[in-house]
């Protein structure tokens, strides 16, 4: 029973550490006015007040009776709300003199972090708000799985529906749809009764989708081949008009977003191939975007030092061929490199890259800190028409041209990764002398993940080049090669479907909150660290590779090596083949 | 790694490289020494800065190499360890420098040994804390992970570490405070010395030894040099590998800190990014000299140093580059990108026998 | 089933020598791992190497298979130098390894790993794959099939084809090797101590598993081992290696005679 509860405390301490910190970090602060559900709910007390819930639900994910398990999950909550409490009132002891140290300890950090109240009072309710929620996040795993789906959905459901809120409330003024935006939302959060309603149906869906899902599953299964082949292509069908329509539906901040999200999974495509697949850890991967984005810029810009101003795809060609030179370029000195040398060595390439560009010396081409400016669009100077759509403009003229290279990239990753060169990569990534010593030439199969890498990255900054329709070297910093790193590592290493995951997570998610964007980088290294310590596969790990994990489970008990009536005593079958 | 005896497209680009970079650096140097663009105080200025920058270098590389020889891993968020010092230190620094309302003279620079003795000592255990808390969460979990996890995990590490930072005390540009005894140059045989440069050469020299007396002398320093041989053979013999490797960083972490402030003296801004290059730097210092070695990341601090502050001059004045100096970080790393590639072992070390 | 030595010799003497090392040394930093070692083995046989823990097997099979070269000396296979030649060219030559540590690509599946062992017999480059140029498809069927019938031949069931190679047990894990190793249709299989860590009955199963290997895919065969039963009961050949050096060579029954191996190896054993 102490070894328990002491459990518990460390626990409580722990919560009410990771609450002080998000709220010294600036993340409560920063969501405090944005509102969940108006006038009761902010997406800050909800950061705030989650560990509490979580560390509840930790401590009574443990055997034992339910009104033990219950009293452990509230014990440790009111013990993190009670250290919290203790921080908040030690800050405001030390005020104001603690605000030349810790930026964001200031009175509306705490007036927020003790609801308004002053701070006895509040230090009192914040300790009875971790009682409740402890004991509210112990329930969690008491209850039935269906019911815990259902709470959790719905949670997620009214969380997401006020997060959108930006995005949809100009749609539906746009169809001039006004009572259901004044029914919904005020003050940028859902209204009461509209959070009910919207809890009640993510409820509906989290409780209903898996066994109906299932059930597709299962009559799909049973169809015959000819039936599955048409629901493949309805399927396929299906995705492809979403993806071609979304831009119309969602509008032009959206489509920005999208826009930023497709080079993410274009760039994580490349890197996939030189990480994911090739086992080469490459920190300069920027190097490549920035290359792809000089080159469009050189040759299309007719400001640039080339000034010849070649037409998008002229140029392109010829960007991709220069890139994949780079990167064999690059690559062949790093061969021999051990796997964490190669990362710095690459690394720092890539620094050297955008110290280049940024360089007086080099000013007469790159433009120097100026960088480059008037690139011409990707396709008639940004407006086009694309039957069945009607007129493109704006972001959305990116759009369809960066998501046809995501889906050109997609195909060429998802091509190769079942095939010969595919299967000596990940050979090669398992075991170098091994792979050696079967026969694969790794300095060539090296130099093609490289090339292929840089060719697919360089596609990237040729997109991007054309979109912002300028360069500045500022953009190409190591931070951009480790957020491609971090949408890899989410999503799965080697995960096709994974990059496009990570890059909506990482890159789209942010976008939907403005003030997110400052703690971004902050979220990325957690990510990080985070994916490496429990979930190194990521998110959306290979398709193979999951189902290979879950046919292995079946069979383990029936496991008895040695007796197998097929083991090599049966008469070998194959015939020799020809060497 | 020399396995493929007969000449290929590697081999090729590899003495294309050799030879190229040694006909650049030749042509550079003679090109500005013949030209005489500068005096001979010049470069030695230029070299006194270097060795003040490299042995700040040299402490925050013994850091690298300490982990490396327990871990075998390269601790990306080092640099960040030493960031932290630093900023810590910053507020114990400003707590102490502001005026006495009586005497109108700051605690710091009517005491400024025991000032500096001060902020030394938070920036170093705050910085040791962070080490440790690095090793005990992210690290420790992934001992028998291979090899490039830990890597990755280091490199989210130090992105979450800056930018921990850069949430609780701002994104701003905070301004040391200088000591008034600190300031002017002092003449060393007739030689005009930076007084700021000379006491972070003195400074890291002392950290330095204290450093080598501890691992070579002391029971905790033989723990850690076995667990650097060999872990199993290490805890077969009695040794708390775990509670060795915490030492380790701790150690690490503490030189880092004390390399923060000194760093802190010829550079008195502070900034929650400022860990990066620094880092980065010191990690080729570790190289340099050979990653393991203590007394290689000494040397290999120092050259670095020197090399980073005299070589952009040297080579690049000749050609006629405007602002070569802009271009020191381009050396640095044009440095790592060589040295890694052609003596991975270090310029002191020897092959590995294979 | 047992081999008749008699028959082997005949062999030898009609079909030659496939792989021949003369007056093989190699030095790591000043330290003798191997010295001036001439040994070959005659096509169709199975030659073991044998000799104390350190005494250099190891390394001279890395010289065969070319990762590492040697300091002096030189190995030819089927009349060509490969004394300096790459790992993946040895490969490509025909020569294929199994390794004392099982070094399985463990991350990928059963399949795949047989799969990437044929790599050198087969030549689809990778934009024939992403555009499936013809022959492709064929290919890649033909590697699949191919690679199923090595899975059936050393024994591992058809349904763990899909399981990642690090989920198998111990046993198949070891059989999984030889079979990527037979995928690139060796011409001399070498096996490093293949029933290390095996018991009694799997050991058996096995040693008769590499007797049979060399009649029905016409394979000659390089042993290292441990376990003197495993050599003695396959082997036309043995060769001694004690310090580095080449202490004895020859049949089975002439070895077990040697007085110098018995002193230098057997020692114990045989006065036991």
């Amino acid at each position: 029973m102490m070894a328990v509860l002491r459990r518990a405390a460390v626990a409580g301490l722990v919560v009410g550490l990771v609450m002080l910190y998000l709220a010294g970090v600036g993340l409560i602060g920063a969501f405090a006015d944005r509102h969940v559900v108006t006038e009761y709910l902010s997406l800050g007390q909800l950061m705030l007040l989650a560990p509490l819930l979580i560390g509840g639900f930790a401590m009574a994910r443990q055997a034992g009776s339910v009104v033990r398990r219950l009293s452990i999950g509230a014990f440790a909550g009111g013990m993190g709300g009670a250290v919290f409490a203790l921080g908040i009132l030690v800050v405001v002891a030390l005020s104001p003199g603690i605000r030349g140290v810790f930026i964001r300890a200031n009175s509306e950090l705490v007036s927020f972090v003790f609801f308004g109240l002053d701070p006895g009072l509040g230090a009192l309710l914040m300790v009875g708000s971790g009682l409740g929620l402890g004991l509210a996040g112990a329930s969690l795993p008491v209850v039935p799985p269906t019911v815990r789906r259902g709470l959790l959905t719905g949670a997620a459901g009214v969380v997401l529906m006020s997060m959108l809120e930006p995005f949809v409330r100009p749609r539906l003024t746009e169809f001039d749809l006004h009572d259901v935006v004044r029914f919904l939302y005020q003050a940028g959060g859902l209204l009461p009764l509209a959070a009910l309603i919207v809890f009640g149906v993510s409820v509906l869906l989290g409780v209903v989708w898996r066994p109906a899902r299932t059930e597709v599953q299962r009559r799909f299964a049973a169809a015959d081949p000819g039936a599955q082949r048409v629901g493949r292509w309805i399927a396929a069908l299906l995705l492809i008009s979403f993806i071609a329509t979304l831009p119309q539906l969602t509008g032009v901040f959206i489509t920005q977003v999208l826009v930023l999200v497709g080079l993410y999974v274009l760039l994580g495509l490349g890197l996939n191939i030189v990480v994911g697949y090739a086992g080469l850890l490459d920190l300069g991967y920027v190097a490549f975007y920035a290359v792809g984005a000089y080159f469009t810029a050189l040759l299309t810009s007719p400001t640039s030092s080339l000034g010849i101003g070649l037409n998008f795809w002229v140029a392109l060609p010829l960007v991709v061929l220069g890139s994949a030179m780079i990167g064999l370029f690059i690559g062949a000195p790093v061969l021999r490199l051990r796997g964490d040398y190669l990362a710095i060595v690459t690394l720092g390439f890539g620094e050297i890259a955008r110290v280049l560009f940024l360089s007086d010396a080099l000013e007469p081409w790159f433009g120097g800190v100026q960088g480059i400016l008037s690139i011409p669009d990707i396709i008639d100077e940004g407006r086009y028409t694309i039957p069945l759509l009607g007129e493109i403009s704006g972001p959305a003229a990116t759009y369809y041209p960066l998501v046809a290279f995501c889906a050109v990239a997609a195909f060429v990753a998802w091509r190769l990764k079942y095939s010969r060169t595919g299967r000596a990569w990940n050979a090669m990534r398992e075991d170098e002398d091994v792979a050696q010593a079967t026969g694969i030439n790794i300095v060539n199969y090296k130099l093609l993940a490289f090339a292929m890498g840089a060719a697919i990255g360089c596609l990237g900054g040729a997109i991007f080049a054309t979109h912002l329709e300028s360069v500045f070297p500022g953009t190409f910093n190591v931070l951009v090669s480790i957020t491609v790193l971090a949408v890899v590592i989410l999503g799965g290493m080697g995960s096709i479907p994974g990059v496009v995951f990570g890059s909506l997570a990482l890159i789209g998610l942010p976008e939907l909150l403005r003030e997110f964007a400052e703690f971004k980088l902050l979220v990325y290294g957690g990510v990080v660290v985070l994916m490496m310590i429990l979930r190194p596969e990521g998110f959306v790990p290979d398709v193979t590779r999951r189902r290979e994990l879950h046919e292995a489970e079946p069979e383990e008990e029936e496991e008895d090596e040695g007796d197998n009536p097929e083991s090599p005593e049966a008469t070998p079958t194959a015939a020799p083949s020809p060497a | 790694m020399r396995r493929i005896r007969r000449v290929s497209l590697v081999d090729v680009v590899l003495w294309g490289i050799r030879i190229g970079v040694v006909i650049f650096v030749a042509v550079g140097t003679y090109l500005t020494l013949s030209d005489g663009l500068l005096a001979g105080e010049n470069w030695r200025d230029l070299l006194i800065f270097g060795i003040a920058q490299g042995s700040v270098y040299a402490l925050i590389a013994l850091g690298y190499t300490l982990v490396y020889g327990v871990l075998l891993m390269i601790n990306f968020a080092h640099g960040d360890v030493f960031m932290f010092g630093a900023m810590t230190g910053f507020f114990t620094a400003n707590a102490l420098a502001a005026p006495d309302p009586n005497t109108g003279i700051s605690p710091l620079n009517a005491n400024p040994v025991f000032g500096m003795a001060l902020v030394l000592a938070t920036a170093m255990l705050s910085a040791m804390m962070v080490a440790i808390l690095l090793e005990r969460l992210a690290y420790r979990p992934l001992r028998r992970a291979p090899r490039l996890v830990p890597l990755i995990t280091a490199i989210g590490a130090s992105l979450f570490i800056s930018n921990s930072v850069r949430g609780l005390y701002g994104e701003r540009v905070l301004g040391y405070p200088q000591l008034d005894i600190l300031r002017g140059t002092f003449d060393l045989f007739g030689i005009p010395v930076l007084k700021t440069q000379a006491v972070v050469i003195v400074g890291a020299a002392l950290t330095m030894m204290l450093l080598y007396w501890f691992v070579e002398r002391t029971r905790t320093g033989r723990a850690m040099r076995a667990v650097s041989e060999n872990k199993d053979t290490a805890a077969l013999m009695g040794i708390d590998v775990d509670r060795t490797i915490t030492i380790t960083f701790a150690v690490g972490g503490m030189l880092a800190g004390a390399a923060g402030v000194l760093y802190a003296i010829v550079f008195p801004q502070v900034h929650w990014f400022m860990g990066f290059l620094p880092g980065i730097k010191a990690f080729t210092a570790a190289v340099l000299g050979g990653i393991g070695n203590i007394v290689g990341a000494m040397l290999g601090g120092v050259s670095l140093g020197i090399l980073e502050s005299v070589a952009p001059n040297l080579l690049l004045l000749g050609f006629g580059v405007p602002s070569p100096n802009q271009l020191r970080d381009v050396v640095a790393f044009s440095v790592l990108v060589l040295v890694l590639i052609f003596r991975p072992y270090g310029l002191f070390g020897r092959p590995e026998g294979k | 089933m047992t081999v008749s030595t008699a028959d082997s010799t005949e062999q030898v003497e009609a079909q030659g020598i496939l792989l021949e090392a003369r007056g093989v040394t190699k030095q790591f930093e000043g330290l003798v791992a191997n010295r001036e070692i001439d040994f070959n083995i005659p096509r169709h046989s199975i030659v073991s190497i044998i000799g104390p823990n350190g005494a250099g097997k190891t390394t001279f099979f890395n010289q065969l298979s070319g990762i590492y070269h040697p300091t002096s000396g030189q190995i030819t296979l089927d009349g060509i130098d490969i004394t300096n030649v790459a790992p993946h060219q040895v490969a490509e030559l025909g020569v294929a390894r199994t390794y004392q540590n099982i070094r399985l690509f463990q991350n990928m599946t059963v399949l795949a790993n047989v799969m990437v062992g044929r790599h050198v017999r087969s030549s689809g480059a990778w934009f024939a794959s992403v555009f499936r140029l013809p022959g492709i498809r064929h290919e890649e069927e033909a590697i699949e099939e191919r690679s199923f019938e090595l899975l059936e031949l050393v024994g591992i069931r058809r349904r763990r084809a899909h399981e990642l190679a690090k989920n198998l047990p111990y046993g198949d894990q070891r059989r999984l090797e030889v079979a990527r190793a037979l995928a690139s249709d060796p011409v001399l299989l070498l096996l490093d101590e293949p029933t290390a860590g095996m018991n009694p009955r799997e050991t058996r199963r096995m040693t008769e598993f590499i007797g049979r290997l060399r009649h029905d895919l016409h394979l000659t065969i390089l042993l290292i081992e441990h376990d003197m039963k495993v050599v003695m009961g396959v082997s036309e050949r043995i060769t001694v290696l004690d310090y580095g050096e080449k202490i004895a060579e020859g049949t089975p029954e002439e070895i077990r005679a040697n007085p110098r191996v018995i002193e230098a190896y057997l020692g114990k054993q045989a006065t036991a």
